[in-house]
């Protein structure tokens, strides 16, 4: 049934199709049909008008003629009855001049043969021939002939009669070319030809002027029938026999491929005939141009259709292609809605994978804060416990801490609110404060852990030191915690080539021989919350978001981070990034304010040598390297204690060659030279050098700014400056603070941290109770405001305004620092720009405050 | 794109409707009245001959000098009318005695006139002097000489008939023989031919045949250079036309007798009609005709064989005969100014360039040339020589062209050489009393 009907339904489609263009095909044969047949019957009937004009007009011509002639024969009648009357007939023929029409006048008496005529000679009927008896209107007319003036004429004669007896013939003859001047100047536009014959003799005698083609001419009918190719003998025939019986007659006939109506018109009752042919489109002009009209019009009408029908097509065509592409746009929109919601799935999905995973990473370390608080609510009286507890709430406080910073990093990577903050900073910082964290790590592992710097050209760059920090310590402490006890961990800098003189091209390299990665995990180490979770691994601490944070740090620098690894046998990790050179000038200058202008290096490392050199170079120091101490005692014989002004010896000299070599390279210069040893991280050979004078003692790698730091040391302590000052430079020891803060709790830990520092605060709950504070304290009351953001009445940043805004010498200067959880760098600047000195995240680290303390308050 | 094509169509639209609105528009005329001014037609009558046409066939002689009328017509603004004559058979008159008749009677205005014609009219005073025409400085002293009576030029030509012997080349090869020089080599080539079956060598017609007789008479007048002389003697009396045309008469005589023209036949013939055919079937070898004929497809410009037109034999080798028909108008012509000036045109170079592309005809204009057809070479080789004889010249009294024609006739219908020669005797006694 469903076949069947799908059948139908198809042959009802086809039939559809099919019927349309049969149906237009119909209607058009009908048109075309209906129009032919219009025309044909208008082609019909103009030519029968046509034709109907034709004999018209040659019944025209005929009566002209026969008109003339008939008054030439009234005119010889009359002039028949004057030479009747006449005296002397003879004498009045002769005083006729001939004229155009009448070009010999002759008399013949009658009995006679021989007469006269107006020209004087004597004339005969001889050369005249009257033999067929052809009359016109009761008067003999002759066969045609070539009169004395050699032009076609015929002559008349007419008998005159006196008192009823015949006397005389009357002769007048006739040309034909008088009747040229009664003619019209051809007819049908001179498209039609036109001859005057004499039916006796069938010659053509009269052609007149206008009628016909000037390039045919014809003697008579035969010629006329020849020249024009009308060679039937039947027609031939009839025509004749028309002629003979002087009827008029036309057919049709092609003549010199052009179909033509011929015609053949009696005139004085068959005497002469009119003998010519029209073109059968000269006559059917009317005719003609009415059908090629309604050719026209079809075709325009037919022309306007398919124009019609194109345009439908090609609009069709477009809907069709704006509905094809609708279509695809609303299929692309599908997909796109499609990948959308699927990435929106996807991106839920990582939401509450995230939120589960970071629920329980925060849940661990609070549960761990938790439990050992009950346990300390339980054990307060066991000091040794409550320190035990104190101990592990305190690292699962910094592991929470450590953890929502890591969130907080993520959640600012991922949200493009991470701002570098480019200032200029050392690479001997940089290693320094990496290798003050990650060395102590290692070293209660008995790991070694060993630093290179090689091959760098600029010591002082551009970048964000903290986060280029923050990725080194990821790195190592990684490394560090995924190494077996005893283990090795490198830790590289090299100098890759320039790019620019202006650019650093750095290669940091962090390898161990630790654990290993397998290859599944490699593939996801860069996600977060991925840790290596195997039996060797599953102990070591970690929040799984650091290698993400890393990898998006060095992305946001434009840098490359890749790594390669092998279970158990290690793992290298490498990171490339582009740092811009800093034009320091007080690198170059240094050397000149500290008079040093030669220094002598003994160093047997030709590697050592280069890198030393390379980053000396340009500050305007010569730089005299020796492989060992013998030759150092050459050079410095060969020369005055003045050419050197500073001693540089690696450690390697000092193992091979031991300290007393170096002492006797002291004896050989000023007492006042600064030596400074460069050492690896020995002990020994640190202690012992330590009791040198002028020595300095400096960890490679060798770094500039780290040398100057040496070499000051050495002068300051030779100006006898003790830098025990700096010991207690960040201590708050009777520190007063207003403090701001609105939450109980955050404010009770803040009173306690200052009271164990020495410092005592007074709390008040928001911005606005500070204002007020402050506006009543005397001059110079509180050292420094700390003021909490999130406050109710009034905030931490327009109560900073405020009180910036004060009529008071101290309002402008008093530190205000932001104690915030608002963390952000917008959080920051915001705090900055309301007018506070300086942002600091919570919890409140109190090492961080102490710092920040003494750095803006002994300022203020 | 799409744009742009809609927009195109659209403006093709719109431009094909109102040129649609513009042609259905009509000026409607606020007059009821239509007034038909009568065109003032200047026009010339030009009586010229007619052939008999045949269907489908281009008369290529017509057409030459039809683009010259039409020249001087788009020139002038004239239109030209023809008058056109042709004898329907022998017994009817001539085209020349109906040319005479209509111009000693100013039927018409241009007349194109035989030789004799033209000398007999210009005697009568009947035709205008044409040296004022400007292009008249251009003509060939030969046409001066032939169409110059009484310091006046008569009649000018549009091209020099020459008249020449057609010969059918592969006939006297195939029978050996050399192409006839003198009058004797000729009869020797009727001889070879009519023994192997030709029964008659040469075709004639009722016009042509005094060419033979031009060629004994003339050879040496106009070639042996006295000229003026000799023709000086003819005018005075001093010598006899009869002495120079017996060689040529005795010679048609011989023909006769031998049977090598049929007299008869050629008697009634009016010409290329009544040997044409047998000549381009091959049965006749030999005939004589202008050198247009050469040219003309309804004449011999088609043979199946190898043709050669070579000059007519005499004393002094094969001798080309001109005579120069010409136009001339007629002292008392309806339209004689416009007339004037119609042949001007009709006469200049360039018409005259014009024509003589067309019919491939040696120029009257010294400033005209064309090439000829291979066939005409040896004929146009000896004009080129100026080795001719002129069967009309208007400078001798006696007319030549139409006087030995009907003279040669009177041979052909059975009178002797001598009561020719008599014939001749008593025409120039008649003109040199004149």
């Amino acid at each position: 049934m469903i076949i069947r009907m799908k059948k139908k339904q198809h042959k009802n489609k086809l039939d559809g199709s099919i019927s349309l263009p049969l149906s237009i095909i119909i209607v058009f044969c009908i048109l075309g049909a209906v129009v032919f047949s219009v025309a044909k019957k208008i082609s019909v009937q103009m030519t029968e008008s046509a034709i109907q004009n034709l004999s018209e007009s040659l019944d025209l011509i005929e009566s002209t003629i026969e008109a003339i002639i008939n008054k030439e024969i009234e005119f010889q009648q009359l002039m028949a009855q004057e030479i009747a009357l006449a005296q002397d007939p003879e004498q009045y023929v002769r005083t006729y001049q001939q004229n155009q029409t009448m070009t010999k006048i002759s008399l013949i008496y009658t009995g006679k043969t021989q007469g006269i005529s107006n020209t004087g000679e004597i004339f005969s009927e001889e050369g005249l021939d009257f033999s067929e008896g052809r009359t016109v209107n009761g008067l003999a007319v002759c066969k045609s002939y070539t009169n004395h003036m050699g032009t076609w004429a015929y002559t008349l004669k007419c008998p005159v009669v006196k008192e009823g007896k015949e006397i005389a013939s009357l002769y007048i003859e006739y040309v034909y070319d008088s009747l040229d001047n009664s003619l019209p100047d051809g007819f049908y536009n001179k498209k039609a030809m036109l001859y005057i014959m004499d039916a006796q003799s069938e010659r053509f005698v009269l052609k007149p002027k206008g009628m016909g083609e000037r390039t045919a001419g014809h003697l008579n009918m035969e010629d006329f029938f020849r020249a024009n190719d009308i060679q039937e003998e039947a027609l031939r025939k009839e025509v004749s026999q028309s002629v003979k019986n002087r009827k008029n007659i036309m057919f049709h006939h092609d003549i010199r491929g052009k179909n033509s109506l011929i015609y053949m018109w009696a005139v004085n009752d068959g005497t002469l005939y009119l003998i010519g042919y029209v073109p059968i489109d000269a006559i059917q002009q009317e005719g003609t141009t009415v059908n090629q009209n309604i050719l026209i019009v079809v075709i325009v009408m037919l022309v306007a259709f398919f124009l019609c029908c194109l345009l439908y097509y090609f609009n069709q065509r477009q809907q069709s292609k704006l509905r094809k592409e609708r279509e695809q746009e609303r299929e692309i929109h599908n997909k796109q809605l499609a990948e959308a919601l699927q990435a929106a799935q996807i991106a839920n999905s990582f939401k509450t994978t995230f939120l589960s995973n970071m629920s329980h990473d925060i849940r661990t370390p609070m549960n761990a804060v938790l439990g050992f608080t009950t346990l300390l609510a339980r054990d307060a009286e066991n000091p040794e416990k409550v320190r035990l507890y104190t101990k592990k709430i305190m690292a699962s406080g910094q592991h929470l801490l450590s953890l929502i910073n890591d969130i907080l990093d993520i959640s600012k990577i991922e949200s493009g609110k991470v701002v570098l903050t480019t200032e200029e900073f050392t690479l001997h910082d940089l290693v320094s404060s990496v290798d003050a964290i990650i060395r102590p790590m290692a070293n209660a592992r008995n790991q070694h852990f060993y630093v290179e710097v090689t091959d760098i050209l600029h010591e002082y760059l551009m970048g964000d030191e903290t986060r280029i920090n923050q990725i080194l310590i990821n790195l190592l402490s990684n490394a560090v915690k995924y190494t077996q006890e005893g283990g090795s961990i490198w830790f590289r800098i090299i100098g890759l080539k320039n790019h620019t003189p202006q650019c650093e091209h750095l290669r940091i390299e962090v390898q161990d021989n630790g654990y290993g990665m397998t290859p599944e995990y490699l593939k996801i180490l860069f996600d977060a919350f991925t840790r290596a979770e195997n039996n060797t691994t599953k102990n070591v601490q970690g929040t799984g978001l650091g290698m993400a944070i890393t990898k998006s740090i060095v992305e946001l620098m434009g840098g490359t981070i890749d790594v390669s690894s092998k279970v158990n046998e290690g793992t290298l990790f490498r990171v490339e990034l582009e740092l811009h050179a800093s034009e320091n000038e007080a690198n170059k200058q240094f050397w000149a304010e500290n008079g040093i202008s030669q220094i002598l290096v003994v160093e047997n490392d030709e590697k050592i040598c280069d890198y030393i050199g390379s980053l000396m170079q340009n500050v305007g120091v010569v730089i005299q390297t020796v492989p060992s101490t013998a030759k150092a005692v050459q050079l410095l014989s060969a020369t005055n204690q003045m050419t050197y002004q500073l001693l540089l010896v690696d450690c390697a000299i000092i193992k091979a060659e031991g300290i007393p070599s170096v002492k006797m390279l002291q004896e050989m210069v000023l007492e006042t030279m600064p030596t400074v040893l460069l050492v690896d991280c020995d002990v020994e050979q640190t202690q012992e050098s330590l009791l040198m004078n002028n020595t300095k003692v400096l960890t490679k790698p060798f770094f500039v700014s780290a040398f100057q730091e040496k070499i000051l040391e050495i002068k300051a302590e030779q100006n006898g400056q003790n830098a025990a000052n700096t010991l207690d430079a960040d201590s708050m020891e009777g520190l007063h603070f207003l403090a701001a803060e609105d939450n109980e709790i955050n404010a009770e830990i803040l009173r306690e941290l200052l009271e164990m520092e020495g410092a005592d605060c007074e709390i008040v709950e928001n911005g606005q109770l500070a204002v007020e504070r402050f506006e009543r304290a005397l001059e110079n009351e509180f050292d420094a405001i700390l003021m909490d953001v999130q406050m109710p009445v009034m905030n931490g940043y327009d109560a900073t305004k405020l009180i910036r805004a004060l009529d008071r010498k101290d309002a402008n200067q008093i530190p205000i620092i932001a104690m915030t959880a608002n963390a952000f760098a917008e959080d920051e600047k915001e705090a900055l720009n309301s007018g506070m000195t300086v942002h600091l995240a919570k919890p409140i680290n109190i090492e961080q405050l102490k710092k920040i303390v003494t750095q803006y308050v002994s300022k203020s | 794109m799409n744009k742009n094509r809609k927009k195109n169509m659209l403006s093709c639209l719109v431009g094909f409707i109102m040129l649609s609105l513009a042609a259905c528009g009509s000026k409607q005329s606020g007059d009821n009245v239509m007034i038909f001014e009568e065109k003032a037609e200047r026009s010339v009558t030009l009586f010229s001959p007619m052939e008999k046409t045949k269907p489908d066939v281009d008369n290529i002689a017509r057409s030459a000098s039809e683009k010259t009328v039409t020249m001087a017509e788009e020139a002038l603004g004239i239109t030209v009318d023809y008058i056109t004559y042709t004898a329907e058979d022998y017994q009817d008159k001539t085209y020349d005695e109906v040319a005479l008749d209509r111009a000693r009677n100013h039927m018409d205005d241009l007349y194109l006139l035989n030789p004799d014609i033209i000398q007999k009219l210009a005697e009568e005073n009947k035709l205008m002097d044409l040296s004022g025409l400007d292009n008249a400085k251009n003509l060939r002293d030969v046409v001066k000489t032939a169409n110059v009576v009484d310091g006046k030029l008569v009649a000018i030509p549009q091209e020099i008939v020459a008249y020449g012997l057609f010969i059918n080349k592969d006939l006297f090869d195939q029978y050996h023989l050399e192409l006839p020089e003198t009058p004797e080599d000729f009869l020797e080539c009727c001889r070879v031919f009519q023994e192997n079956g030709f029964e008659t060598p040469v075709g004639a017609n009722r016009w042509w045949l005094e060419t033979f007789v031009f060629a004994q008479a003339f050879a040496d007048l106009y070639n042996g250079g006295n000229t003026q002389t000799e023709i000086a003697a003819l005018n005075s009396g001093e010598a006899k036309y009869s002495d120079y045309m017996r060689p040529g008469f005795e010679f048609l005589q011989e023909m006769i007798d031998c049977g090598y023209i049929d007299a008869k036949k050629a008697y009634m013939s009016e010409a290329i009609d009544g040997e044409g055919a047998d000549f381009l079937a091959q049965k006749t070898p030999i005939v004589m005709a202008y050198w247009s004929a050469a040219n003309s497809e309804t004449a011999y410009g088609n043979p199946d064989f190898n043709m050669s037109v070579i000059g007519f034999p005499s004393n002094r080798g094969q001798m080309p005969i001109i005579t120069i028909t010409g136009f001339a108008i007629s002292t008392n012509a309806p339209h004689a100014e416009d007339a004037m000036r119609t042949l001007n045109i009709m006469v200049s170079d360039e018409a005259l360039q014009a024509y003589s592309e067309t019919n491939k005809v040696i120029s009257p204009s010294k400033n005209v040339s064309v090439d000829c057809i291979p066939a005409l070479k040896p004929l146009n080789d000896k004009i080129n020589e100026d080795i001719f004889v002129l069967a009309s010249n208007a400078g001798m009294k006696l007319e030549q062209w139409g006087n030995t024609c009907i003279i040669v006739r009177n041979l052909l219908n059975g009178a002797t050489v001598d009561e020719c020669m008599a014939e001749f005797d008593r025409l120039q006694k008649e003109a040199l009393t004149k």
